[in-house]
């Protein structure tokens, strides 16, 4: 059963059953559950283990939360260190699918990922310089419609050539916009979900300004391109910048951040947000090395912390001014 | 003769579970150690002015503590812990610990940072000797030397261990009143104390400061007091079994532990949880507690949220009201045999 697009309703639902200082991600899930259980679903999956930050564990505490609520349901962990696991619970969620079958679903779907991806990145950029407003946004539902509807492999494959050219033929664009590029990296969720990010994304687009974000699950799940030698995924390239700093991993994505900083100063971009939930373990150490990383490498890095009390006015205005810190910037050194 | 070089051990931190063990390492290879002062207002001063303010407050304590010793000494000790188990981890913050400092502190002495990360490096018992090694030739050429304030350090740590971990025997006579493990104004051990096992990380039930001399006020009440770092660790594990996914955080499991094992026994009278808002593993683990105690009637759980504005006189008004509700509520369970009352 896909659970509901998260909204700010059911982000207050979740934290009002989480204790007080949890880190964001943990309210949104009990949400996002208890949402789900109220629509009848009867099995929850998470992820689990033993890992660096809170993560792994919040199934263990949002299980006796939900059975002080009342609700009853069985849970399925996924522990991403354990692959025999992961695929012996994909088998069993499945109808009928033997070990082959799964490791192949599991294939279409990194594959798919790849693709989606992509469209985000094309959808990032035209939404920036587009004429008519919602053009892009249009183009991009029926190419995440496509991505899922295609079924053989190698037709999903070709798509990678042909979503470019559907952005181009389809989108007018201002030829004359010289657009600021901002990277937007910080904790994976975070990052990747617009009801916790105030759907950034939009905002910066909408201002003319291009934005990416290098952070995707591909980093977990696609298998095909993690243990490529020849190729290196962006993660694993901010990876060796930020090493200089923190030389030890220390759990989220804190040397990916660090790193990226370095990274896309090197290819030119303009300037990097940085978003992370409030208490985040492995971010507040990310945070804290920024400024250092900031100045060493004159690339301008905003930090915002997100939780459920993160007001929309405020987080505005200081990408507002953020913006204009930047346009000032490049008009002085142009 | 050759001037002996400072190191300096801030006291904070996991700083409390290792003090014998680094102190005698570094005494044994002739350095002069140098532990910072308890915490005080001074202290907490500096950290609360420069730390990131996000940073949990014992994280800022610890910043408070460099910042006091960084001018005593030729090096800072700030080992990089990320776990010694094969699954349990510490904080991700005592990882980068040492880079943050170097970020925001642009004049600290040299520092020694070994790394160690069992769970997630791999690390096995040779690395960890090629680490230490690595710190011993700052202070000596000679590697026996080395070796042998490594096997000291270790012994003496092993030694403290058993003076301070108590077993299951004494841990029953305690329960049954025969002995005292923490001192109480009236030494002799009574049948009318109220018993509370006081849980918390190290670094906040022995840090007077922090903790706002909780221990003391709690003596003041005439409490007969058993803590998370006394317990005996095989009832910890036992206890932790229950749950269905494990308790990772190695520092997280004692006082989890120690409130599991008294909810089921009911041989306290209450628990006292003190926790540092913002700490990652406190705030699951507590959200834990308080279910677990809610499910129950007999064993009273009072958990205090630590933070730099935490006030004294809030504190111990909410002390005083619990150890009021204990009394009240032993007085009513209990067999009365008039004569023997004292109020």
């Amino acid at each position: 059963m896909i659970p509901n697009k998260p909204s700010k309703k059911i982000f207050q639902l979740g934290a009002r059953y989480s204790p007080e200082f949890v880190c964001t991600p943990f309210k949104l899930t009990l949400g996002t559950f208890i949402e789900s259980l109220e629509r009848g679903a009867t099995d929850l999956g998470m992820g689990g283990g033993c890992g660096y930050c809170r993560f792994r564990f919040y199934w263990q505490v949002q299980k006796f939360i939900l059975e002080d609520l009342g609700y009853k349901c069985r849970w399925f962990t996924l522990d991403y260190e354990n692959p025999k696991q992961i695929i012996q619970i994909l088998k069993n969620v499945s109808c009928g699918y033997n070990t082959l079958q799964a490791i192949r679903a599991f294939q279409i779907t990194w594959i798919r990922n790849r693709l989606t991806d992509l469209t985000d990145r094309m959808l990032y950029k035209y939404r920036a310089i587009e004429i008519e407003k919602g053009s892009s946004e249009r183009v991009a539902e029926e190419v995440f419609d496509l991505i899922i509807t295609t079924k053989k492999v190698n037709k999903i494959r070709n798509l990678k050539k042909t979503i470019p050219k559907i952005f181009e033929d389809r989108i007018e664009v201002d030829k004359k916009a010289n657009p600021l590029k901002v990277v937007i990296n910080g904790e994976i969720y975070v990052v990747l979900e617009p009801t916790l990010n105030l759907d950034i994304h939009k905002r910066l687009n909408e201002m003319g300004v291009i934005t990416k974000t290098p952070i995707t699950l591909r980093r977990f799940i696609d298998i095909g391109e993690r243990f490529n030698p020849f190729k290196k995924m962006d993660f694993q390239k901010a990876n060796a910048y930020g090493r200089k700093y923190v030389p030890y991993r220390v759990g989220g994505e804190t040397q990916e951040n660090l790193g990226d900083a370095v990274l896309y100063k090197k290819h030119g971009w303009d300037g990097l947000i940085h978003l992370y939930p409030f208490t985040c373990m492995p971010e507040i150490i990310t945070r804290s090395i920024f400024p250092q990383v900031s100045r060493e490498h004159d690339m301008p890095v905003l930090s915002l912390v997100v939780d459920e009390h993160t007001g929309e006015t405020g987080f505005q205005t200081r990408l507002e001014a953020f913006i204009d810190l930047l346009s000032r910037r490049k008009e002085d050194n142009v | 003769m050759r001037k002996l070089l400072r190191v300096g051990l801030p006291k904070a931190l996991i700083h409390y579970k290792f003090e014998t063990m680094w102190k005698v390492f570094f005494q044994e290879l002739g350095a002069e150690v140098i532990i910072s002062s308890e915490t005080t207002k001074k202290i907490r001063d500096l950290a609360v002015r420069s730390a990131p303010d996000e940073d949990c407050y014992s994280t800022k304590i610890y910043h408070g503590h460099i910042l006091e010793l960084k001018n005593q000494v030729d090096y800072l000790f700030i080992p990089r812990f990320g776990s010694r188990h094969k699954t349990d981890m510490g904080c991700p913050k005592f990882i980068a610990l040492v880079d943050v400092l170097r970020s925001i502190y642009p004049d600290l002495p040299k520092l020694i940072s070994p790394h160690l990360n069992v769970a997630k490096y791999g690390h096995n018992k040779i690395y960890f000797f090629k680490e230490v090694l690595k710190v011993g030739f700052i202070f000596t050429k000679n590697p026996f030397r080395i070796i042998n304030a490594m096997r000291k350090a270790l012994k003496a740590d092993k030694l403290y261990k058993k003076k301070l971990i108590i077993d299951n025997d004494t841990l029953h006579k305690w329960e049954r009143s025969e002995i005292l493990l923490n001192k109480t104004p009236n030494e002799i051990p009574r049948e009318k104390s109220l018993k509370i096992a006081l849980v918390g990380h190290s670094y906040v039930i022995n840090d007077n400061y922090c903790s706002l001399d909780i221990r003391k006020k709690l003596q003041e009440y005439d409490v007969d007091l058993i803590t998370s770092e006394q317990m005996p660790r095989g009832l910890i594990d036992e206890q932790l079994d229950k749950l269905e996914n494990r308790l990772y955080f190695e520092f997280e499991r004692e006082i989890l532990g120690t409130i599991m094992y008294f909810l089921e026994n009911k041989t306290v009278d209450g628990i006292i949880q003190l926790m540092i808002f913002s700490c990652g593993p406190d705030s699951l683990a507590g959200e834990l507690a308080s279910i677990f105690a809610k499910r129950q009637k007999e064993v009273q759980l009072l958990q205090i949220v630590f933070d730099d504005l935490t006030a004294e006189a809030g504190m111990r008004t909410r002390i005083e009201a619990f150890i009021d509700m204990l009394k009240r509520r032993k007085e009513k369970t209990a067999y009365h045999i008039p004569t023997l009352r004292i109020t």
